[in-house]
């Protein structure tokens, strides 16, 4: 297509990608989700052939070979069944923050947006001033300092990857909260907790899917970035960003002990990064100040 | 006020309206405030820490009158308000206070480390933003094309790739496998340093770059759909003259503040990068300090970015203004 100028029009991102597909999927996204539930099969059944802390000294370093299919650490450990007892953690965290990431964000855009006024500005304030905070930064230096756990670094980076996601629900909200049937269901004297639950919620359900997914994306950089540096996990546990840091120093004995992990995060990042883009091409984009 | 309204346009742009000075005075002291609040939880971060700093400082076969000795000395004893005021107070007299562990002032380690890592930020930070820029004009310009595909599916990679995943890789990869550049340390100077800085730069621009791109390809689309743009066609202007006045020119405000939040992003990714390639650089001092539990060390460090942060902030919230004029308008009072 093309108007007068010569200019093409018509042809943004979402009309390209429909040209190879898996059912009414495009093949990215149907890819994205088989990887996502392999490893979701992984994290859930994880007892393998070999026993993922296992230390064999004797086969220390090895190549992938029938027996370990993608070789040994240093301490002779099995990859591959490292990289499937480690999709447990490396799932588990990011879902946490995700959901709740998402189930916070839509509580606070759907306050803030609803009801305007002096909620909203408050709101709009505080996502302001902790916009501008790298939620990394301020994970390494508070898990660094109190010496937290797991479940402290899940909270950190949750509190700080919250105000993106406010910020776009908020203005999809916005865009919905003073639609005609909003005002006749209010017209009608409906209670406003149903009008936000019955009208709202079902409206913006995909942003808020679509937010789920960007946040796990988020979650797994940041949570991975984090067990690299040496926190957030505690030592010894099976976990991607650990592996990486762990194995790099011999890295000319099996390359695989690195690599395979690292693909694995970036797999799972992409993944989930591509089926919230679906998500929130397919229901227009309220995303678009991102 | 009037002046404004009987001036021609042209003088209203450089006009400094007494809105603005009011913005700018009321944004300079929310980042003092900012920073306030930042120095009474770098404050706390001492007694927040396990065990505490005297667990830091002291061996662990210190008897209890030596750690007695400790707490005095820091004023650990005292109440919290007043330990803070003279924390404070101190600040205020640039005494950033002693390493635990290197028994420096802190501020010697903070400048040695700053002078690896600057120069990777802003190189990183220049590459994400022109690359970005361009390739993100490109692929607007060209919808659909299969440069613009594969330019948008690169960037979803980027953008979620760990830095530490992309370093290690291009390491391996250009460091050990092709063996053409240095994968560890910052190098002697001159050549070498920048020869040891190529790798580290492209790790860590590769999620700000993908950031940018995606965001001038979103931003230029629109532009491309409006009005103004048929409309200059239309008087058969060239274009560069429609890529400079108005995909540019509108596109600029965002740019600048997309700019700004990507070179804070990007001091959170330094601290990976550094550790890839071992390069003693802030964040390699920072998670130093870190496993040591140098407190002091810490506190200076989160300092000096909040400080940083403050400023980039300030300066690319400022610089908007200097851009766009409709933005000063708005500011101005007199509509």
């Amino acid at each position: 297509m093309s108007d007068i100028l010569g200019r093409r029009r018509g042809r943004t991102a979402a009309t390209t990608s429909r040209r190879l597909r898996v059912g009414s999927l495009p093949i990215s996204t149907a890819l994205a989700i088989a990887v996502l539930a392999l490893m979701a099969l992984c994290a859930v059944f994880d007892g393998l052939a070999h026993e993922p802390g296992r230390i064999n000294a004797l086969e220390s370093l090895q190549g992938p070979s029938g027996d370990h299919y993608l070789g040994t650490d240093q301490l002779g450990r099995d990859i591959f069944a490292r990289i499937i007892a480690g999709a447990r953690t490396s799932l588990l965290g990011p879902t946490l923050l995700a959901l709740g990431v998402a189930v916070i964000g839509a509580v606070v855009a759907m306050l803030a947006g609803y009801f305007g006024g002096r909620i909203d500005a408050v709101v709009s304030r505080v996502v302001d001033v902790l916009y501008s905070i790298p939620a990394l930064m301020v994970a390494i230096i508070l898990v660094g300092v109190t010496g937290g756990g797991f479940a402290m670094t899940v909270v950190i980076l949750t509190v700080f990857n919250l105000p993106l996601a406010v910020r776009n629900l908020r203005a999809a909200v916005m865009e919905r909260a003073h639609l005609p049937y909003m005002e006749a269901a209010r017209t009608l004297g409906m209670p406003t907790w149903r009008i936000l639950l019955t009208h709202l919620l079902p409206v913006i359900a995909p942003f808020v899917m679509a937010t789920f997914f960007l946040q796990f994306t988020y979650g797994v950089v940041e949570l991975s970035s984090l067990s690299f540096l040496g926190l957030g996990v505690p030592p010894g546990a099976p976990d991607w960003g650990r592996m990486v840091a762990d194995n790099r120093a011999s890295m000319f004995g099996n390359a695989w002990a690195t690599a395979a992990p690292a693909i694995a995060i970036v797999a799972l990042a992409v993944s989930t990064n591509l089926i919230g883009e679906w998500i929130n091409d397919r229901y227009e984009k309220a995303g678009k100040a991102r | 006020m009037s002046a404004a309204t009987v001036a021609p346009a042209r003088d209203r742009r450089t006009s400094w309206a007494p809105g603005l000075v009011r913005y700018v005075v009321g944004r300079l002291l929310a980042a003092l405030l900012v920073l306030v609040a930042v120095s009474v939880l770098v404050f706390l971060f001492v007694h927040i820490a396990p065990g505490g700093p005297e667990d830091a400082i002291a061996a662990p076969t210190a008897t209890e009158a030596q750690r007695d000795q400790i707490r005095d000395d820091l004023g650990l004893d005292r109440p919290l308000v007043q330990q803070y005021l003279s924390y404070a107070g101190s600040l205020a007299q640039l005494d950033f206070g002693h390493s635990y562990q290197r028994r420096t002032s802190t501020i010697d380690p903070i400048v040695d480390a700053a002078a690896i890592t600057l120069p990777l930020l802003f190189c990183a930070w220049a590459l994400a933003m022109v690359l970005g820029i361009v390739l993100g004009v490109v692929t607007a310009s060209r919808p659909g094309s299969a440069l613009d595909r594969f330019v948008l599916g690169s960037t979803t990679i980027g953008a979620s790739a760990p830095a530490f995943a992309v370093g290690t890789l291009l390491a391996w990869l250009f460091g050990i496998q092709l063996g053409w550049l240095p994968v560890l340390g910052a190098g002697d100077g001159g050549l070498d340093r920048v020869k040891h800085l190529v790798l580290p730069v492209l790790t860590a621009s590769v999620i700000a770059l993908a950031s940018c791109t995606r965001f001038t390809r979103v931003r230029v689309g629109e532009i491309l759909e409006e009005d103004q743009l048929t409309f200059a066609q239309a008087r058969g202007l060239g274009r560069r003259w429609i890529l400079r006045n108005i995909i540019l020119r509108n596109a600029g405000v965002q740019l600048v503040t997309l700019s700004g939040g990507l070179l804070i992003n990007l001091i959170a990714g330094l601290v990976i990068v550094e550790q890839v390639f071992n390069l003693r650089g802030i964040g390699s001092l920072m998670v130093e300090s870190i496993n040591d539990q140098d407190i002091p060390m810490v506190q200076s460090i989160t300092l000096f970015v909040a400080v940083f942060v403050v400023l980039v902030n300030l300066a690319a919230d400022l610089f908007c203004f200097a851009l766009d004029p409709r933005l000063r308008a708005g500011l101005g009072g007199d509509r």
